[in-house]
Parts: C-alpha cells; sequence; structure tokens
C-alpha cells in the first residue's frame, strides 16, 4: 500500500517537557494515497496539532512524520509545495476580492506570475465563486469563504489535501456540498486528510478512519477494517425487507449456525448474528418461498456513535 | 527573498490605500501648518523679526514629527502579526512554500518604505505649504538641515514601528497590541520627562531660593543673573532628568533634532544665557550617542520580534 502519511510515535508537548501539556501522545499513523482518510475525535484530541505538525506549522517534541515521502520537519517547503491546507478559523483579506486573494496566494505558491491570473479564476470556477471573482471577501457568507478556502487549496494542484475541521459552522447545504466536493476531488485521484469532530461526516465520505482521543489514535483503519471488531464483539445485524402483508417462515433463518436473534416487525425483519452469515443468509432467501416475499437483503452497518463509544471501551 | 518582496509588496499596497495611514499624514499636514503659522503669526503681532525663519518653520515641523512619527510607526505595525493571526491569514500564508522569515521581511520592507515616504512627503509639503505662506528663502544649510530631520525622523518612526511590531509578535489579538504601543509611547512622550524631574526634585529636595530681581548694572533685563546655587541645582535637575530620560527613545530623538533647528542654550559661568546656533556636524559629532541610540533602538526590537516570530510555533 503507497502511503501519503505515514507517522511514528508523533510527541507533541505544549510548554516544558516534564510539565507542559501533552498534546499528541504517541502517534503513529498510515494514511494511504488515493483515499479520503477521516481523522476523528472531540474538540482538544489533539487533530489540529496533529495536522500542524504534518505540514510544518508547529514542531513535535518527538517522533518523526512524512508526508509524500518527505520529513514534515527536515523538508517543510517540500510538503507544502505538495500540500494543500484549509486549516481551522482561516482568514481572508477582507479588503480584497477573491481574484486578489487568489492571485496574491498563487504567488507565494510559486505559480508563474502569466498563470496565476488564470489559474485563481479556473478554481474559483472550481468552487462555483467565477462570478463573484472581483468581490470583496467582506461581503461573502460563510459558505462562500469556505469554498473560497477550497479554492486556495487547489490553487496548486496539490497530490494531498487537508482540511481541518472543515464543515464547521457551515449550514447543511453548504456541508453536503463540501463532501460532494471532496468525493469529486478524490475521483480525480487527489488523496484527502480531514478531520472533525462529526461522526457522520466519517461514514458519509471515508474510506479510511483514525479515531483520535487525548492524543492517541484508539483505532485507525479502512471504513470496513473499523467495523469489523465491533460486529465481531457486538454481531452483525442484518435487514430483510419484505412483500407488504407476507408473512414470513423464521424457523430456518434462526437454525442458521450463530445467529442469535431474529425479530420481525411488519414488512421488515432483523436478523443478528455472531459471525458473518451474509452468504447463508442471501443462499437462503433466494430459494423458495422466500424469494417470492423478499424484497431486499441489507447489511447492517453499525452506527458511527456506537463505533465510538465501543473503541473508547463503552458499550 | 522573492517572496518577501511579494508579501512586501501586497502590504505596501495595503498601507497606501488605508485610510488610516491618510488620517495620520492629514493630521500631521494640518498640525504643522497650524502650529508654523500660528507661530508667524505671533512673531507678526509682536513686532518681531526672526533671523532665519525657515528654522522657525521647521522647528514647529519636529515637534509636530515628536508626536505623528511613534504614532505612524505603531499605526504601521501594532496589527502586522497579530492582525494575520486574528483574521486566520497567517496560517494560510504559513501554508505556503514559504519560510517565515518572508513574512516578517515583507512587513519590514514595505513598512520602511511607507515610513521613508510618508515622512519625507509629509514634511516637504508641510514645509513648501509654509515657505508659501510666508515668503521665506531657503539657504542650503537649512536644506541640509531638513534632510537630516528627515532622516532621524524616519528611524524615530521606524523605532517605533519595530518597537510595536515585537508587541505584535507576542500577543494574538491587535488590540492588546495597539493599547501596549499606544501606552509606551505616552510613557515615553508624556510620562518619563515629568516623572523623571519630580525623581530628579525628590533627590535633591527643594530649589533654593531666589530674590525676585537680581539687577545687573545698568539696569538690563537682558543680563539678569541668577545665582549660582540656584543654576547649580537646576543643572543637576536637568542632569539626572536626561540620565532617567536616556531610557526612552523619544528624548534621544529630541535630543538630535532639537539642535537642528533651535539656539542651543548653555548656562555660562555667571549664570547667563549663551545663545547659538551650532553647524550640522558638531551636533551629530556632539549627539553621536542620541544617534547611536536612535539606531540600536529598532534593531534590537527587530532582531526579537525575529526571534520571537520565527520561533513561536502556530497551531
Amino acid at each position: 500500500m503507497s502511503l501519503a502519511i505515514e507517522t511514528e510515535s508523533l510527541v507533541k508537548i505544549y510548554g516544558k517537557k516534564d510539565s507542559g501539556v501533552k498534546a499528541l501522545d504517541g502517534i503513529s499513523m498510515k494514511v494511504p494515497k488515493a483515499g479520503v482518510y477521516g481523522l476523528f475525535g472531540p474538540n482538544g484530541s489533539g487533530k489540529t496539532t496533529l495536522i500542524s505538525i504534518l505540514v510544518g506549522l508547529l514542531l513535535p517534541t518527538s517522533g518523526s512524520a512524512k508526508v509524500l515521502g518527505f520529513d514534515a520537519v527536515k523538508d517543510s517547503i517540500e510538503v507544502r509545495r505538495r500540500v494543500g491546507l484549509l486549516p481551522e478559523g482561516f482568514g481572508f483579506y477582507d479588503h480584497m476580492t477573491a481574484l486578489e486573494n487568489l492571485v496574491f496566494l498563487a504567488s507565494l505558491d510559486g505559480i508563474p506570475p502569466d498563470r496565476r491570473r488564470v489559474r485563481a479564476l479556473e478554481v474559483l470556477e472550481a468552487v462555483g465563486l467565477k462570478d463573484r471573482a472581483n468581490a470583496k471577501v467582506s461581503t461573502f457568507s460563510r459558505g462562500m469563504k469556505q469554498r473560497l478556502g477550497i479554492a486556495q487549496v487547489l490553487l496548486k494542484d496539490p497530490e494531498l489535501l487537508i482540511f481541518d475541521e472543515p464543515t464547521v459552522g457551515i449550514d447543511p447545504e453548504g456541508a453536503a456540498e463540501f463532501r460532494s466536493m471532496v468525493r469529486r476531488l478524490n475521483e480525480e485521484g487527489k488523496t484527502i486528510l480531514m478531520s472533525t469532530h462529526l461522526l457522520y461526516e466519517v461514514g458519509m465520505i471515508c474510506t479510511h478512519a483514525a479515531i483520535i482521543r487525548g492524543g492517541r489514535i484508539m483505532m485507525q483503519g479502512s471504513i470496513e477494517e473499523l467495523y469489523r471488531p465491533f460486529r465481531d464483539a457486538k454481531g452483525y445485524s442484518y435487514e430483510i425487507h419484505v412483500k407488504p402483508g407476507s408473512n414470513m417462515p423464521l424457523q430456518e433463518i434462526r437454525l442458521l449456525p450463530e445467529v442469535s436473534e431474529v425479530v420481525q416487525s411488519n414488512d421488515k425483519v432483523v436478523v443478528v448474528a455472531k459471525k458473518d452469515i451474509g452468504g447463508d443468509l442471501f443462499s437462503l432467501v433466494s430459494k423458495s418461498p422466500y424469494r417470492e416475499i423478499v424484497e431486499s437483503l441489507t447489511p447492517l452497518n453499525p452506527s458511527w456513535e456506537d463505533i465510538y463509544r465501543f473503541y473508547q471501551g463503552g458499550v | 527573498m522573492v517572496n518577501a518582496l511579494l508579501i512586501a509588496h501586497k502590504e505596501f499596497t495595503d498601507m497606501i490605500t488605508s485610510k488610516r495611514l491618510w488620517l495620520i499624514v492629514g493630521l500631521f499636514l494640518l498640525l504643522s501648518v497650524a502650529s508654523t503659522y500660528a507661530t508667524s503669526f505671533g512673531f507678526r503681532i509682536a513686532g518681531l523679526r526672526v533671523a532665519r525663519p525657515m528654522l522657525t518653520i521647521a522647528s514647529n515641523l519636529s515637534s509636530t514629527m515628536s508626536y505623528m512619527a511613534p504614532i505612524l510607526g505603531v499605526a504601521l505595525a501594532f496589527d502586522a502579526i497579530s492582525g494575520e493571526r486574528e483574521r486566520g491569514t497567517l496560517r494560510i500564508l504559513l501554508s505556503r512554500p514559504i519560510f517565515r522569515e518572508d513574512v516578517i521581511n515583507g512587513k519590514i520592507i514595505s513598512a520602511l518604505v511607507v515610513i521613508g515616504l510618508t515622512i519625507t512627503a509629509s514634511s516637504l509639503v508641510s514645509i513648501s505649504v509654509s515657505i508659501l505662506l510666508h515668503n521665506v528663502t531657503v539657504s542650503v544649510d537649512d536644506i541640509s538641515r531638513i534632510c537630516l530631520f528627515i532622516v532621524f525622523s524616519i528611524v524615530f518612526s521606524f523605532a517605533y514601528y519595530a518597537l510595536s511590531l515585537f508587541i505584535s509578535t507576542l500577543f494574538s489579538r491587535s488590540s492588546y497590541s495597539l493599547i501596549s504601543g499606544i501606552g509606551i509611547w505616552i510613557f515615553f512622550a508624556f510620562i518619563l520627562p515629568i516623572a523623571s524631574s519630580l525623581v530628579a526634585t525628590v533627590l535633591l529636595g527643594p530649589p533654593p531660593t531666589i530674590p525676585l530681581f537680581n539687577r545687573t548694572q545698568g539696569g538690563q533685563f537682558g543680563n539678569m543673573s541668577l545665582p549660582e546655587s540656584y543654576v547649580s541645582y537646576y543643572r543637576k535637575v536637568s542632569e539626572i532628568s536626561s540620565a532617567i530620560q536616556t531610557v526612552s527613545i523619544n528624548h534621544h530623538y529630541s535630543q538630535i533634532v532639537n539642535p537642528l533647528f533651535g539656539a542651543a542654550i548653555s548656562i555660562g559661568p555667571a549664570g547667563s544665557r549663551v545663545e547659538r546656533t551650532l553647524d550640522v556636524p558638531t551636533i551629530i559629532s556632539s549627539h553621536a550617542i542620541d544617534l547611536i541610540v536612535l539606531i540600536i533602538f529598532p534593531i534590537i526590537f527587530l532582531v526579537a520580534s525575529y526571534m520571537v516570530f520565527t520561533r513561536r510555533q502556530e497551531k
């Protein structure tokens, strides 16, 4: 697996080493290329500190971090040449227009003078702000500023995009727009690392995720890998939809190996098993008499709240 | 260096289009022309002739400058770094492939240019208006004194810029930085001179009493002589006050600028006043220490700003 980010025992202590605040406590993280990696954790869990170290805004107390093959401390300029960052609580020069802001930032990104304006207009178009290119940023709504924030990330056409709490403070419509933009960028082959404290966002757009708490990574991997330990402990759930008014025979389902619970309510049957019986269940409902009454069979994903509680050592 | 110049260019544009700068320039021109006009009007009412009217005009300008130059320096610097932090633009800037030094270098270069242009242009406009109003002739010596005054004033204003920039690197809120900058200016310009005299009089005790009139032979008021004890007392007060004020950049600026346009007044052995206009080389050689302090002061604060800003980590 080719990695975009790899950290090894990252520690960050604010203040003195012996008496300071430990924001990161030995973070080892692997972010695969071309995925959408969600960094989930509550406020103060160390997400922003970790991101700041990755782009060279902060120095780690110990440990190492490689971003796109470059050392985040020694080669931070090279890292920033290739990584686009949307920091939390970012801002723009309000007295300047969106285009002026982007042309200025493009100049710092090393884009040649004759390309800056063209590139700025391209990214404004990509985020749907081209018609507001010459409007002052002070006239922008929060959602528009957010889109402008994404535009500034795209200026240098980075291999890796890092978004720190990107949907905080924007309305649901703006958040949905953002998520579809992330999906589009990921389809174009970009690697995306996104921190969030909103669980549902992880489930909605991430291919991989890490749960961070108290400066430690509690669990990381692909979404399936995160589900598996939960399911192994709590069981696998499946939902069978039946035609309205049908009487579903449940006996054969109950006899399947490791099935612990079968509950029917109206046109829905929920099956819980101690192991993955998706294949067996599918074979069963494909046969008569089930075939005639079953409309769909879906494995049920656990909610992210349950997953989070599970990795916290809770319920 | 290219990145520093890019930032300097943007900062320069921001500064010269800011209302803040034009307000200071307008106030400076208004005060300097008004004070020159008032002085000249006063002389005419009293029927006095001034030997070198150009120096009187410039002297008024210097007293206005002693207040406006620090304000200009503080106004340009108080939000230089803290404002970027507050707006969230610093993180956007630092996420580009640039060095932190580029940001502070760009700010300093642009400020130096703006301070230089503002003080030179304001001084020249003010002097030109006064010359036209009073129809005075200007000698080569006058021009050399005015040029030196402009250079010293630029350094003086830049000293306050450097001090305020240092404060701005320390704070995350511009309001704190502004209050601190203005507070230091008030302390140096108003509080310290009064406090230093007060300390001197407390240390030396009350002044010796003198007779109301002490006419010399011939009844000339102009040749009044003061008792030696009285002269000695006030010489000591002046020495102590001066010693205390050596911590003030305003004091060193006044020490070197005042002799350029005013008659040097010394007290003779018998307490008589000796007045003479010093030539420029004498002024510079006799106030070399003041000149050195005027130059070293901004250097110290620029170095301190560098150290704080480049070492401070931005989360």
